[in-house]
């Protein structure tokens, strides 16, 4: 593996923006990815726009050619991809196929979202699925990971409140965060109760946002400067398995081995991590799919501030989902563009210190007790 | 904010099932059951019945998955409530003792704060919400056994 590196990343800060449209904020991302990447929209050789409900909840079909031909790409093949919250960096893996392929030298990925939108609820998945007609709504899921975490781990509410006290301090040190205030244990353990035992404070916001990733070959990398390698680009889907274990999530531990394989590395050997903190609950699994502890432990390793800027292995220093905000057809992206700040040394008050091994994680959608779609990049400098 | 659970009773049975052939409900008010369905190559059991089977891709025949089971985990949902489902709301997954699948389901929404992981439940129907079309429907929930002498639901 390692067949294309990062050349730019370009972001537009996350939140409510109401009065931006999906095609502006997503050629702006993509025009400071290929600010940052120096290469000339003729270059580019394939276009992938991500994006996981904005078209459905504005009924706009292919909005990929639009935010392109606004940063002067046209005539070559663009692609317009859902996957849910991994959207974005599932567009991310076929641009990396594409290269990898040796069908492009350089591609360009952009992941957009637009959810603040007035009478937006919450997102499901498929109003034809019977969980759905049954009363489960995305919170729903996750509160019943962390009921039996908590039954069967003896893990406490506060812990799990603690991962997004990290979050949102983490947050207060990214200018393209969504929150940008810090909060207590004691505020998010009296926020409003979502789903028990989970109270909105430890649930993602839904947020307005892009983000964009300019991807070459190693021939047109070794010509350029700042340039990130990509070591594995990992994307898979669950089982679906009946019984399905809530707390040893089959899908995530299997997609993270995947991705340590095809790097060549293991959990030991990165120095910062972005995953998928849709929820409080999520990042402690996530943890412990990634091999940061064992089963179980995951509550722990938030408590002990391993996980904490400066401490052993710090995650979602970006503020992550809870803190960043979720834009899900940008998160995936985001995402890339905060391990890249990262390994490139670029990230001011929130720079892990000699980061040269990174990873994003990024889950997307329920099935049946699991994810939809998982994928696991990996880049090192 | 709560909205109360409309209880009809006689006029429940000409209402429609939230989605078709998931419930058996035996004509003389006996003990409802989740219908799935049951591969007879492979012998793998499904909830809800799908078109075929996921396995060996041969037909699936129609078969009952269970009515008593115990609560493998749970949540109670505090926020605005989609469907037309009553405020506050509880759902679970159930471990079914007779097919061994775990089901995701409705709890008991007169019950919402009395379900523990690992609770005895059985399955009930009533008009609960309303469906894809927005009419009133009946949905699947299960129920903690009733206490008191006995014990036995
Ligand atoms: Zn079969």
């Amino acid at each position: 593996m390692g067949a294309a590196c990062v050349a730019g990343v370009g972001l537009i800060p996350f939140g409510k923006h109401v009065e931006r449209t999906l095609v502006d904020m997503g050629s702006e991302a993509a025009y400071r990815a290929l600010q940052d990447a120096g290469i000339e929209p003729s270059r580019v050789g394939l276009g992938v726009f991500a994006c996981a409900a904005a078209p459905r909840l504005l009924g706009e079909v292919t909005s990929g050619q639009n935010i392109f031909w606004e940063v002067g790409i046209n005539r070559i093949p663009i692609v317009n991809v859902e996957n849910a919250c991994t959207s974005g960096s599932t567009g991310f893996v076929l641009a990396y196929n594409a290269i990898a392929a040796g069908q492009v030298d350089v591609a360009i990925v952009v992941g957009a979202e637009k959810l603040c939108i007035p009478g937006v609820g919450l997102l499901n998945s498929g109003e034809t699925e019977l969980d759905t007609q049954m009363g489960m709504v995305t919170p729903a899921g996750f509160a019943m990971r962390a009921t039996r975490y908590i039954h069967e781990f003896g893990a406490s509410a506060a812990q799990l409140a603690s991962v997004a006290v990290k979050n949102r301090a983490h947050a207060v040190l990214n200018p393209y965060a969504h929150f940008r205030e810090a909060v207590t244990l004691e505020e998010v353990l009296s926020s409003p109760t979502v789903a028990d035992p989970l109270t909105r404070m430890q649930c993602c916001p839904m947020s307005d946002g892009a983000a964009a990733v300019v991807l070459c070959s190693q021939e047109e990398a070794r010509r350029r400067r700042r340039t990130v390698g990509v070591k594995a680009a990992i994307l898979c889907t669950g089982s679906y398995d009946n019984p399905a274990d809530l707390d040893r999530w089959e899908t995530d531990y299997r997609g993270c081995n995947q991705g340590y394989e095809a790097a060549g590395i293991g959990p030991e050997d990165l120095h910062v991590v972005e995953c998928h903190d849709a929820f409080t609950i999520a990042e402690i699994l996530h943890y412990e799919a990634l091999g940061l502890c064992g089963p179980g432990e995951g509550a722990n390793l938030a408590v002990r501030g391993e996980t904490r800027l400066g401490g052993r292995i710090p995650v979602n220093v970006s503020g992550g989902l809870i803190g960043r905000g979720h834009p899900p057809g940008a998160t995936g992206l985001a995402q890339v563009h905060e391990i890249v700040t990262q390994l490139r040394g670029e990230g001011g008050a929130r720079q892990v210190r000699n980061a040269k091994v990174g990873l994003a994680h990024c889950m997307g959608g329920d099935k049946d007790g699991d994810t939809k779609s998982f994928t696991a990049i990996v880049l090192a400098s | 904010m709560t909205r109360e659970v409309e209880w009809k009773s006689a006029e429940d049975e000409k209402l429609p099932i939230v989605m078709p052939g998931i419930l058996d409900i035996p004509g003389d008010g006996g003990q409802p059951s989740l219908l799935g369905g049951s591969c007879p190559s492979c012998g793998v059991r499904y909830f809800p019945r799908p078109p075929r089977c996921r396995r060996c891709l041969g037909p699936v025949e129609e078969s009952s998955v269970g009515a008593e089971g115990t609560v493998y985990s749970f949540t109670v949902i505090r926020t605005r409530a989609p469907l037309g489902l009553p405020e506050p709301y509880a759902i679970g997954y159930v471990d079914l003792k007779e097919s061994g699948l775990r089901v995701f389901c409705l709890l008991d929404p007169q019950a919402v704060e009395e379900f523990r992981i690992g609770v005895p439940v059985r399955l009930a129907v009533g008009a609960l919400g309303h469906n894809v079309h927005g009419s009133s429907c009946l949905r699947p929930y299960f129920m903690a056994p009733a206490p008191g002498p006995g014990g036995v639901a």
